[in-house]
């Protein structure tokens, strides 16, 4: 892969960086003038989760085995034992186990 | 219970508070800045370049999200789209601590929410509803969960290039759980199904009809639209 132009990097890395402090900052100066509308509040916040679906929805789909077996164990885990880290551990641990017997 | 209401106070002493109670769960952020560094190697990021957002973005899941878009010409108007997207989130969180946070001048307002993240937010808003009133705890956390998260990026980092297969360990699918784990863990609610299998759905369309990286829009504004369009009675109280 050819890495990106640094200055592409530092613009890219820049504009994370406003966006993730502005949204923080962005809630207290909303919440001090206008109080939220449940309807934009229920927008908002389904939007925030379905958007990291989207992300994850074709990596799965497009997965091997071992990518779709680590993503029902991860979010079986998630689910039941709401433990993020045995979550991802269980995730990996499948992984690795259907690439190793399965290929 | 607390009759009186305490003014809202900061201090050193309940920043260390905030720093030890969130020690517990420092230890596992070490180790998401761990995969977050191995991950950013095996992507091809620069060190420096990953370390940067760690320092500054703080913010585990746009930083997971931004890797999958990592490839040169950086998609920057798809990368901004989707980081502010996701942090949208933030928002509603600085909003709901703003009852709490408005007995400070505007100036150290704006201070204290740099650090916000989801599990300080958490924890300290717990906090305050039991009577809390030391806005030290939110700080502190924030330190606590920033200075793991940076410390496990640079080690991840440092050993993360040794591994040459990373497949075989199931270290690829470390983005995936972690981002998994968010949408499912945080926060399960059968009212969300629907918008949820409307996002999945229109994504994966976008993904396979349209030009790269729309999906992801797409998904997230499909998602928001099903959640306003559902009975208000279905999801009633769905942001905290």
């Amino acid at each position: 892969m050819i890495p990106s132009p640094v200055w592409q990097s530092l613009i890219a890395i820049t504009l994370m960086v406003v966006i993730a402090y502005g949204s923080r900052v962005l809630g207290l100066m909303v919440m001090s003038h206008v109080p939220l509308s449940p309807r934009v509040r229920r927008f908002v916040d389904a939007m925030s989760s379905s958007v990291l679906i989207a992300v994850i929805t074709p990596i799965i789909v497009h997965g091997d085995g071992g990518v779709r077996l680590a993503a029902i164990a991860a979010g079986t885990v998630a689910v039941v034992f709401r433990s993020p880290l045995v979550s991802i551990a269980m995730g990996m641990l499948c992984a690795a186990g259907w690439r190793w017997w399965v290929g | 219970m607390k009759i009186k209401e305490n003014p809202t106070r900061l201090d050193i002493e309940g920043t260390w508070r905030g720093i030890r109670m969130m020690l517990p769960l420092a230890v596992f952020t070490i180790a998401f800045g761990l995969a977050f560094g191995v991950a950013a190697v095996h992507q091809g990021l620069a060190g420096w370049e990953a370390m940067l957002m760690s320092l500054f973005v703080f913010a585990a899941p746009s930083q997971f999200a931004a890797l999958e878009m990592w490839h040169s010409p950086l998609p920057l108007l798809a990368l901004a789209a989707v980081t502010l997207a996701i942090h949208t989130r933030h928002m509603l969180m600085s909003a709901a601590l703003y009852p709490w946070l408005k007995a400070l001048p505007q100036r150290q307002q704006f201070a204290m929410v740099i650090l916000l993240t989801d599990s300080n937010w958490a924890m300290a808003l717990g906090e305050y509803q039991r009577g809390e009133r030391n806005l030290g705890i939110l700080l502190g956390g924030g330190i606590a969960l920033w200075g793991a998260w940076v410390v496990g990026t640079a080690v991840g980092l440092a050993f993360g290039g040794g591994i040459t297969e990373p497949e075989r360990f199931g270290l690829d699918v470390i983005m995936l759980c972690f981002l998994l784990m968010i949408v499912v863990g945080g926060n399960p609610r059968a009212a969300m199904a629907l918008p949820w299998l409307a996002a999945a759905a229109s994504a994966l369309m976008a993904y396979w009809w349209l030009p790269p990286y729309l999906h992801v829009m797409v998904g997230a504004i499909t998602g928001g639209v099903v959640a306003v369009l559902l009975p208000g009675r279905w999801l009633r109280e769905s942001a905290s």
